[in-house]
């Protein structure tokens, strides 16, 4: 029996991907987190009022073959039981089984292991993972690099809008989005520094 | 029932600004307490969420209220008032007045200084009037509770003095701000 069309076609695919990683470059570039030069914001409407939050706590690796982030790799971990609003009630429903669920899901995570150039700087192209489930998901950044002091830092910054619901952050009452809505920007302002090659 | 007040009764306008406030009044004081004996949550969250909207409401009603007010005449007080009558009279319209603006104000105020921004039925937000802190925060909710009761005591006595008018005195101090009665 001939094998279905979609799975020559996938062969042919997973083929080419791997030919192309033969040929990209080494990422050489390993850059980290300046946690105390960075904020990950998000923001949400609460009954049409615009509520902001941040995660204070999380990492970032991207490994680049240069000053271009093109190809590389991206990586960021977020601890969102550390997530604050500014308020402690807003804070502990935000971490409740509906929402997050931070007790069986104390992390969110991003891997981007495709970045590519766009005509506003880059889009890193990878899976999204909160509250277990995992989609693959489209993030638009922008990324400079500058060197201070002798060191070689990057500068990267961007948003993106994530639907919760995609996620299932918001269980029960919470799938309602009359007041909370299911739109979510995530905003980022990132410095990271470079490890010496 | 002409729009316009006359020297001798309050008009559709006046009348119209009186009843709606009313009953956004009742509205407000219920939403109030049945989402003070609800844990947090999303049900919470949605009537207080109506609660400021109807506040905001409120408040934009009496801000047009005192400026029709001003610019239209309206019907005095009786004449055969008591000096003390008077000045209780005179006292609780301008107590009423002050904390209709007052209790929205505040309360908008405290949502602001709790983080939480205030929209209009989801329509617009209206900007923080004063900064996220927690001290603010529970000195603005406590004034908020404060001036709500103290303007139901107000209104209480409001309501007194036109039943008190209305079969006491025989006067027509009530009949004149009620609709479909006749002059």
């Amino acid at each position: 029996m001939r094998p279905p069309i979609l799975c020559r076609l996938l062969a042919a695919a997973s083929l080419a991907v791997g030919l192309d990683a033969a040929a990209a470059p080494p990422l050489t570039s390993h850059y980290t987190l300046d946690p105390a030069n960075s904020s990950l914001e998000f923001i949400f409407l609460q009954a049409g009022a615009k509520n902001t939050g941040r995660f204070p706590r999380f990492s970032v690796t991207l490994d680049s073959s240069g000053a271009d982030p093109t190809g590389g790799r991206l990586e960021v971990t977020v601890d969102v039981a550390a997530l604050d609003t500014g308020d402690k009630d807003r804070d502990d429903t935000l971490r409740s089984d509906d929402l997050f669920d931070v007790k069986h899901f104390p992390q969110a995570h991003f891997l981007a292991t495709q970045i590519v150039k766009t005509g506003g700087g880059y889009e890193a192209v990878g899976a999204l993972t909160i509250r277990g489930m995992t989609r693959e998901t489209r993030v638009p950044f922008t990324f400079r690099e500058a060197t201070e002091g002798g060191a070689t830092v990057g500068y990267l910054a961007g948003r993106t809008i994530v639907r919760r619901l995609d996620f299932g952050v918001g269980q029960g009452e919470w799938q309602a989005t009359d007041q909370a809505g299911n739109e979510v920007t995530v905003s980022f302002t990132l410095r990271l520094t470079r490890a010496a090659p | 029932m002409a729009l316009r007040n006359t020297t001798h009764r309050w008009g559709a306008i006046a009348q119209t600004f009186h009843w709606v406030i009313v009953a956004l009044i009742i509205a407000q004081v219920t939403l109030a307490e049945m989402a003070d004996d609800l844990p947090n949550g999303l049900r919470k969250l949605t009537l207080l969420a109506r609660h400021k909207s109807i506040g905001i409401t409120i408040l934009g009603l009496v801000i047009l209220r005192l400026a029709w007010r001003w610019l239209s005449e309206h019907p005095p007080l009786p004449e055969n008032l008591k000096r003390y009558e008077l000045a209780l009279a005179r006292f609780s319209h301008v107590a009423l007045y002050v904390l209709l603006l007052a209790v929205p104000l505040t309360g908008w105020m405290f949502s602001s200084a709790r983080g939480f921004p205030v929209s209009w039925f989801g329509f617009f937000q209206l900007p923080d009037l004063v900064p996220k802190s927690r001290p603010l925060y529970d000195a603005l909710q406590m004034t908020h509770h404060t001036l709500a009761w103290t303007l139901i005591a107000v209104i209480t006595l409001h309501v007194i003095g036109a039943l008190k008018h209305h079969f006491w005195h025989k006067d027509d101090v009530l009949k004149r701000m009620l609709p479909f009665t006749r002059h």
